[in-house]
């Protein structure tokens, strides 16, 4: 029963002329701008990166010096969020940090999404025995407790911002691969791929330009979603005491605070809070643009 | 099925293998050794005392019989000495696995029973409270820290409300008796319990609703209602048993990610396990337990898949055929 | 048959689908009897409203998005439609049972087939286990299944498609219901199967002398199995009579279409087959339909003549036992 179908009938669409089509990517932003609570995230993502941008410009006071009074509260300086167990400006510290959790946070999605598309890439399309080993690497990487493994290759390697990024998309790669090997498995199979086979089309071209464009609406979502997972996992890590030295990010401004919070709730509390705000506008974005590309499953 | 169960066993001993060498490969890796390591200890050391050191630990061999003996030590149950505590490391692992198994059990548990039960119940009623709650609980629980909501229950319960201890896993006073050790123990374990399987409340009640919502849909679930059978057998016999299985899977692929969530989590409440022990060799640079905990968490990992696919056989006959 | 009181009778039944914040009607002024015994077939293209009808009659239309919005179905003179759900429970696989289309799925996978259809028997009946299992055992050779002591403890994906057709069968008739309504119950099967399972329904009807509903595509089907034939199109029914009436002197020119729709064949081999014939266009969608004036037909009918885009044809009684929805009916040439 397809109660639901609005189509028109062949018949009554025959001879008018045909509605200009609508390109993909812009039918999926008019499904994504009608989904309020993602709009709103995008919104929350979008000024938390423009603060985190031009914030230290505009508002400068420096977020490793005490400025005034350690364990200030809220509102009772001129420093609007309080200091410190080392008399530094919280603000400051909330400014500063974001530009390095979000920094970390994109590239170390990127790399994620490098390693794990190429990857999964390589072993739906091949198959066979590349698939094998591939697939036996990737439950390697499943085996192993990523945070403990993260913990590990940055604790080895010195924890400088790069090797942060680094780990984060070492352990995180798995599940973007088994997507994407996947959707080749799937699409591998379609006519259109097999007519451009037929007509001498090589395995770079197919990967590329065949397979991978269609394969693209999932890992865009999961693309997004890991930004938001690399966030979390470097604010764990750094919590643990694994971060730059020279940077100020919010994780570390929690794990720095800890052992103060009978004194100063304020010090973790703030920069929880942006963490998970950061996050939480990512995940709207990310179920907002699932929504958006699979409309059928929106009630889920 | 015992094929299939063999076969899955000796891919498992195949990953621990791998990780092995990787935890060998690991420490050759990384920039300075174990003896300038121990040499930088000391402030200083004779090139003679440092050559010694290098045969002492193996290190002037070759790496095929460096590893050899890796191997060969493991095999005895020597995952290496924790240079600051003065012990070897298996003996630190034994003395924390018993608290790690405790709170991770306890919040996997609590947290799947309880995510399944609001899963079930809002997938019948889609735009109930219980079924908002789902949401916004799912989406709070993938977006916060782990060890940030823990120290905002610490906040909340044990400084604003202090109903519950702080940290640790006993009071100081001894208890008198062994009930009274499990009730003081219990009493520590909820908030790191509570944290931990907040996390999970929010994953495990999402996938429950979403498998749900497909298991109510197909047809099986249409000829139960359709042959007449009340609906608490329909949504409880027919509709569960099916929609319980992706909990089941991802219960046991989710485990390692468990164990590196009660890193952060025992962290928070100084909860005498793993974790902790793994947060302090980072603070003592102690690589030698690091990498022991990370093998055996990769062996947890390992039993803990095996053991759900042992339980997926028995909840799912179509394996058991192939 | 028609001088006693139907068993089953379904009186201006409308069933409407909300969407896009409208309700839309998808089955409209629907009215037919089943008697005790008889064999009614529903005919009609995919999207025709069979489905929909046949699951309202066990009262499972998928609530929301839609509903029974008018009318009657009468079951005994006790009306399905108002029933509460405990009711509903009691008649439903007890006094009404439904085979669906698809073997493949509409059997739990999780669940042995014997216990399947042991819980039926627990359900309607309150037999105990062992009673409930030997009656399992009972019906699954009832259905002609070798060996059921031993596939009674087999599950779904252990048997073939046909098998579990049979095992769907022995569900819908473990508590000899009056009515049963069998949902196009051999489109997923090969051709060989859907002839023994045929066989199995006229096999089955003599020995339980249930009144059964047959919803297919296939008039080769009804023409086998059918005593009376209903065909719906767009959600209406158009044309309704004896099935050798039906065959032979079909009225409607869409029930005409139908039944061109059938290849021929010729004894000469030296004949050049004819075309087989298609009906242009396909069934316009409910919401197209709710916008319709004139007959839902009209747009691919050959016959059509202005007047049929203005009003929709009544359905007008043609004879005794026959009945028709067509402003030119009497000018079609028998």
């Amino acid at each position: 029963m397809s109660v639901t179908d609005t189509t028109p009938p062949v018949a009554a669409t025959a001879g008018k002329p045909l509605p200009k089509p609508v390109s993909p990517s812009r039918q999926v932003w008019q499904m994504f701008r009608q989904n309020h609570s993602a709009m709103i995230g995008l919104f929350i993502l979008f000024a938390i990166i423009v603060i985190s941008i031009i914030g230290p410009s505009l508002y400068t006071v420096s977020p490793r010096d005490m400025v005034w009074m350690p364990l200030t509260p809220p509102g009772q300086s001129e420093y609007l969020l309080g200091t410190d167990y080392l008399g530094r400006d919280l603000l400051a510290g909330l400014i500063n940090g974001g530009r390095v959790t979000i920094t970390i946070g994109f590239s170390a999605a990127v790399l994620t999404i490098l390693i794990g598309v190429t990857i999964g890439a390589l072993a739906g399309f091949f198959g066979g025995r590349i698939d094998n080993v591939l697939m036996r690497v990737t439950e390697f990487f499943q085996v192993l407790p990523n945070l403990l493994f993260a913990m590990v290759v940055v604790m080895l390697f010195s924890p400088s911002l790069i090797n942060i990024a680094i780990a984060i998309g070492i352990v995180s790669w798995t599940s973007t691969a088994r997507l994407t090997r996947a959707e080749f498995l799937k699409i591998r199979e379609m006519d259109y791929v097999k007519a451009e086979r037929s007509i001498g089309a090589g395995n770079a071209r197919l990967i590329w330009k065949v397979i991978l464009p269609n394969a693209a609406p999932p890992l865009i979502v999961v693309a997004a979603l890991s930004i938001g997972s690399a966030i979390l996992f470097e604010a764990g890590l750094s919590f643990l005491g694994l971060s730059d030295p020279n940077a100020m990010s919010w994780g570390r401004m929690i794990g720095d605070n800890r052992p103060y919070i009978l004194d100063s709730s304020w010090g973790v509390t703030f920069p929880g809070i942006a963490i998970f705000l950061t996050v939480l506008a990512i995940s709207l974005v990310g179920d907002g643009l699932n929504d958006a590309i699979n409309p059928k499953l929106r009630q889920r | 099925m015992l094929t299939g169960l063999l076969r899955k066993l000796a891919n498992a001993v195949l990953l621990l293998f791998a990780v092995l060498v990787l935890n060998f490969a690991l420490i050759h890796i990384a920039p300075g050794d174990p003896v300038e390591a121990l040499v930088g200890e000391m402030g200083g050391a004779t090139p003679e005392l440092i050559a010694e050191l290098r045969e002492s630990f193996g290190l002037d061999q070759p790496l095929y019989v460096q590893i050899g003996h890796y191997l060969g030590r493991v095999l005895q149950g020597d995952l290496g000495y924790s240079t600051y505590y003065d012990q070897p490391v298996t003996h630190l692992i034994a003395e924390r696995i018993g608290p790690t198994l405790l709170l991770v059990t306890v919040a996997l548990l609590w947290a799947i029973v309880i995510g399944t039960i609001l899963g079930v119940f809002s997938a019948q009623r889609r735009n109930s409270w219980i079924s908002h709650l789902v949401t916004v609980l799912s989406l709070a629980g993938f977006s916060a820290p782990v060890f940030w909501i823990g120290i905002m229950l610490i906040l909340l319960l044990s400084v604003a409300y202090p109903i519950l201890p702080i940290s640790g896993m006993t009071s100081t006073e001894t208890a008198t008796s062994t009930i009274g050790y499990i009730l003081d123990v219990a009493h520590h374990l909820v908030l790191p319990a509570l944290t931990l399987g907040l996390i999970y409340l929010a994953f495990y009640s999402r996938l429950s609703r979403t498998s749900m919502l497909e298991v109510l849909e197909t047809d099986y679930v249409r000829t139960a209602r359709a042959k007449g059978l009340p609906k608490r057998l329909v949504i409880y016999k027919h509709a569960l048993r099916n929609a319980v299985l992706p909990v089941v899977t991802f219960a046991g692929l989710q485990f390692g990610q468990v164990i590196s969530g009660a890193v952060l989590v025992e962290t928070v409440f100084a909860w005498p396990g793993l974790g902790t022990l793994a947060f302090e060799s980072i603070l003592r640079r102690d690589t030698p337990t690091l990498l022991g905990i990370l093998f055996f968490s990769a062996l947890m990992v390992v039993v803990m898949n095996l053991l759900t696919d042992v339980i997926y056989r028995r909840i799912d006959p179509r394996i058991k055929a192939t | 048959m028609t001088s006693s009181s139907p068993l089953l009778s379904v009186r201006d039944l409308e069933i409407s689908f909300r969407t896009g914040g409208r309700e839309i009607p998808v089955v409209r002024d629907l009215s037919f009897d089943l008697s005790a015994g008889e064999t009614l077939g529903i005919v009609g293209e995919s999207g025709c409203g069979k489905s929909i009808t046949a699951l309202s009659l066990i009262g499972l239309v998928p609530s929301p998005p839609g509903r029974v919005s008018k009318g009657q179905i009468l079951l005994n003179g006790e009306d399905i439609v108002t029933a509460g759900e405990d009711r509903l429970t009691r008649i439903r696989g007890n006094e009404i049972s439904m085979v669906f289309q698809e073997p493949m799925t509409s059997l739990n996978p999780v669940y042995t087939v014997g216990e399947q259809i042991a819980e039926t028997a627990r359900a309607h009946f309150g037999s105990s286990r062992a009673e409930a299992w030997d009656r399992a055992i009972e019906m699954l050779k009832l259905v002609g299944i070798p060996s059921p002591e031993q596939r009674a403890h087999n599950y779904p994906h252990q048997l073939s498609g046909g098998m579990r057709q049979r095992v769907m069968i022995a569900i819908a008739l473990v508590c000899e219901p009056k009515v049963l309504i069998a949902d196009e119950p051999t489109t997923a099967l090969d051709v060989t199967v859907q002839a023994q399972i045929f066989d199995l329904f006229r096999e089955l009807q003599r020995k339980i002398k249930a009144a059964i509903i047959l919803i297919t595509h296939d008039i080769g089907v009804v023409a086998q199995m059918c005593d009376r034939v209903m065909v719906m199109y767009a959600g209406r029914k158009i044309e309704e009579g004896p099935v050798r009436s039906f065959i032979r002197d079909p009225r409607h020119p869409y029930t005409r279409g139908l039944i061109s729709c059938i290849p021929k064949l010729s004894r000469d081999p030296s004949d050049t087959p004819e075309p087989l014939f298609e009906i242009p266009g396909v069934v316009p969608s409910p919401a197209d339909l709710a916008e319709l004036k004139g007959c839902a037909f009209a747009p691919r009918c050959n016959r059509a003549i202005n007047e049929c885009q203005l009003h929709s044809p009544a359905l007008t009684p043609l004879g005794s036992d026959r009945a028709v929805a067509c402003l030119r009916q009497e000018e079609i040439p028998a």
